[in-house]
């Protein structure tokens, strides 16, 4: 990636660093960990279904999705999408899953053991994979098709995933509860039998309880970033992101970091200070990030673009009171469904049918009062992108707020021009402006 | 005279909305379904016509480039294509279901920027679990509810015990279908498949069904033709809706066996008729079309796995018809962006591999200009088996 020179201009919360590093302290705890002979799973990432189940069992859980971003990041995913090309893998699979198809390939050839070429020590073999049907055909096929070099069981978990207006129907919302716990169950089950131990159920509660809370002061952090001028940046977020979404490290621990971020954040709202030295446009950002190109936005921010939400599906679900549900199973999948579950109802009044993360868009851009949406549809990854065109369409429809759509690759570094993502900013600062005159005509109020 | 068998079929194959138009003249509702995993006899039951959706090859898609991105499956993109230019227009309505992302997705987008009367999406567990069938069959009571109010009846046990019955008949009928094309030369081509399903899949059951009988009939009285031996090739993929591609693969080849949704696959095995009818649709929805969608656990080692018996677990039904139909090659054909049945093809490769039949894999684009490379990639994967 080159965008010229690295000047800093994001105004980076302190309080998202101990956050960040987490997620190195993770690999390198994992690494120590297996060292020592404790059982590693890989799993994708799960929405915390999954996870609290896993560290409660005190698994250590590596992210192959994660990795093939930290793969393209390190420069080094290359080699392994060649192999993968070379194993017969369809080239326009998803480009996480065809680094990690390369990068099994070469640990089943040096017998186990992870590539000396593997940045942050490489993924170790697992013990058992975890996929999920949540959010895209990929992240189960993928595990499946692992097979061929890992042989180590697949466990996929559930995720139901009716329409907004079917899910209105008698029943739906108890059946989906009915199908996660049971599954659960079985999950819980599978994982004993697997590790050799049984489930501290205590334990589980106790996490569970943490997870929750973990997630709900995330929230709180992002309702802080609706302050004008925006205090915290995308950047921060995503930085800021992995703990509570993959419930790394210590949780007792992530919650005081989290409550620390949110008092800097307060802190700053209540100052007036701002993520970039000057907020001229205020930008929503869809959906995965190219994390191989991550300075474009300190550039973006030089031009006066704060980025003040984002990727929904890394976001927390809107907060719950589960405390009259005992079984923390059932206080898993109902917080694990609610995250879909809330903005379908309020999807539903709002007459949108184009599914939730369609719908969160629109209250994203009203309720942070964006002036433009940044879009970056993934070539390899249909999931993050098939949403795009009809939600660019609807927020200009509705909200008369305009999009510019960028394409790239989560892997692929080719597939992504950053100059040219500059070259267009003038333009679109245009359009953003244009239409901010259109929507005080037609009484919006930003 | 009205036309018969295979003649019908084709007939039918060319006029489809009007067929269906016929229908709706009639007073009959006609609901359109991109996906066969839509259990068409709760439609039978409460006397609705079922008429699947497919794209047009021939179509350049245009209205739905505004709505989804080009790095799709171009199969959804066309059929949405062909809704949004009001092709669909006479329908009462539609029924998608969560058999894919495209399905998913392409759905959200279709009762976006359409306006049929009734949309229904149907959610579909990944699994073949227990409690999966149980929440598919919960998702399946949710569907009648919608049918009855469009249809203004109730579904009742009779009925829907008699669209189980018409349609496992169907199967019959389809499997009956498949046996002609064993005997070397076949008595069918491939071709000819293709047009017979796509037909069957636009009719009401009994008239389906009645076709089917005419046209294994007219094949049954064909003579055995005595011509030069030509290789006998299975055709694995997600579907086939066009005559003319399989034509393209049938130039110097007999496509003997369809294992994909415009074949064989959509009528493997039957709806059991005891217990409960939702359950038992569920059941043999989810666990007898082998499309790779659904994800199937090795149950012979639950903790630990062994390649070779998972790729039993996820392929061993293609064992017998490689023996039984005497396969000479496997030709893996996918439209670009068909993700779930992408991830597949190495381990289905290895599959036929220890099986001992070669296998190429070709993908295209769904678009008229795929058929010459396509040509060329058959003609050289002839050459390779002989």
């Amino acid at each position: 990636m080159s965008t010229g020179e690295k000047k800093r201009v994001i105004n980076r919360v302190k309080a998202m660093y101990p956050l960040r590093a987490k997620v190195d302290e993770s690999y390198l705890r994992s690494q120590e960990a297996i060292k020592a002979g404790k059982p590693t799973v890989w799993a994708m990432l799960n929405f915390c279904y999954g996870d609290p189940i896993l560290k409660a069992m005190d698994i250590e859980v590596v992210y192959p999705e994660n990795y093939g971003a930290a793969l393209a990041a390190a420069g080094v995913a290359r080699g392994y999408l060649d192999r993968a090309d070379a194993e017969g893998f369809p080239t326009h699979l998803c480009g996480y899953s065809r680094a990690n198809f390369g990068y099994a390939a070469r640990l089943m050839e040096l017998g186990g053991e992870p590539p000396p070429e593997a940045p942050m020590g490489g993924m170790p073999k697992p013990l058992f994979l975890l996929s999920s049907v949540a959010v895209c055909d990929a992240r189960y096929k993928w595990f499946q098709a692992l097979g061929r070099y890992l042989d180590v069981p697949v466990w996929t978990l559930e995720a139901p995933l009716p329409g907004i207006r079917e899910f209105q129907l008698e029943g739906c919302y108890e059946e989906m509860v009915k199908l996660s716990v049971s599954h659960l169950r079985d999950f819980v089950t599978f994982v004993e039998k697997a590790v050799g131990r049984k489930m501290d159920w205590d334990r589980l509660d106790e996490i569970v309880n943490l997870m929750m809370e973990i997630n709900r002061v995330s929230h709180e952090v992002n309702e802080l970033r609706k302050a004008k001028p925006c205090p915290m940046h995308s950047r921060d977020f995503w930085s800021a992101m992995p703990p509570a979404l993959f419930l790394l490290g210590d949780l007792k621990e992530s919650l005081q970091l989290y409550k620390n971020l949110y008092d800097e954040v307060a802190e700053r709202v209540e100052n007036g200070i701002s993520a970039i030295p000057e907020e001229k446009y205020r930008l929503v950002f869809a959906e995965l990030p190219p994390w191989h190109s991550l300075d474009l936005f300190d550039r973006l921010a030089e031009r006066g673009w704060n980025f003040v939400i984002e990727s929904f599906g890394y976001h927390p679900p809107p907060p719950v009171d589960l405390s009259h549900v005992k079984d923390p199973l059932e206080r898993i999948a109902r917080y694990s469904l609610q995250r879909m579950v809330a903005n379908y109802r309020d999807a539903l009044q709002k007459n949108v049918v184009a599914g939730a993360d369609v719908y969160i868009y629109l209250k994203y851009v009203s309720e942070w009062k964006c002036d433009g949406a940044f879009l970056h549809p993934l070539v390899s990854c249909r999931s993050a992108s098939t949403h795009l065109p009809h939600l660019a369409n609807i927020l200009m429809e509705r909200l008369k707020v305009p999009s510019l759509i960028v394409e790239g690759d989560i892997v692929d570094l080719r597939l992504f021009n950053p100059q040219d993502a500059l070259q267009r900013t003038e333009p679109f600062e245009e359009a953003m402006e244009h239409y901010r005159r259109v929507r005080r005509e037609l009484g919006f109020d930003w | 005279m009205a036309a018969k068998g295979l003649s019908r079929a084709k007939e039918v194959c060319s006029q489809r909305p009007a067929v269906a138009k016929g229908a709706t003249a009639r007073g009959k509702k006609v609901i359109g379904y991109p996906c066969v995993y839509v259990p068409l006899e709760l439609l039978a039951a409460l006397d609705i016509v079922p008429y699947r959706l497919y794209g047009e090859m021939r179509e350049p898609v245009t209205e739905a480039d505004r709505v989804l991105p080009a790095s799709f499956c171009p199969i959804m993109r066309s059929c949405l294509d062909c809704a949004l230019k009001g092709r669909h227009d006479f329908l009462d309505g539609v029924i998608t279901i969560h058999s894919s992302d495209p399905q998913e997705k392409t759905a959200r987008i279709w009762q976006s920027y359409t306006t049929l009367p009734y949309f229904h999406f149907v959610d579909m567990p990944g699994t073949t679990r227990p409690e999966a069938v149980d929440y598919f069959a919960s998702q399946l009571k949710g569907l009648v509810t919608t049918l009855e109010s469009l249809s203004g009846k109730k579904l009742s046990a009779d009925n829907i015990t008699k669209a189980i019955n018409a349609y496992n008949h169907q199967r019959s009928l389809v499997q009956s279908l498949f046996e002609l094309t064993r005997p070397s030369p076949p008595l069918l081509t491939g071709t000819e498949i293709v047009q017979v399903i796509k037909a069957v899949m636009s009719l009401p059951v009994d008239e389906g069904n009645q076709l089917l009988t005419e046209v294994i009939e007219e094949a049954k009285a064909r003579k055995q033709k005595s011509e030069a031996q030509r290789a006998r090739l299975l055709l694995w993929g997600s579907t086939t809706d066009d005559a003319e591609v399989m034509a393209v693969l049938e130039s110097n080849a007999n496509v003997v066996f369809l294992e994909d949704c415009g074949g064989y696959r959509p009528y493997r095995g039957k709806v059991s008729t005891a217990g409960d009818a939702l359950t038992a649709l569920a059941r043999h929805y989810l666990t007898e079309i082998t499309c790779a969608r659904t994800f199937i656990q090795n149950v012979a080692a639950p903790t630990k796995k062994d390649y070779h018996k998972d790729l039993h677990a996820r392929y061993g039904y293609l064992k017998s018809v490689i023996t039984d139909w005497k396969v000479d090659g496997v030709v893996l054909l996918l439209v670009r962006y068909c993700d779930p049945f992408a991830f597949e093809v190495p381990a289905v490769k290895d599959y036929f591999a220890s099986l001992g039949v070669p296998a190429t894999y070709i993908e295209y684009d769904y678009t008229e200009g795929s058929l010459a490379p396509m040509r060329t990639r058959v003609e050289a994967f002839l050459e390779t088996i002989g």
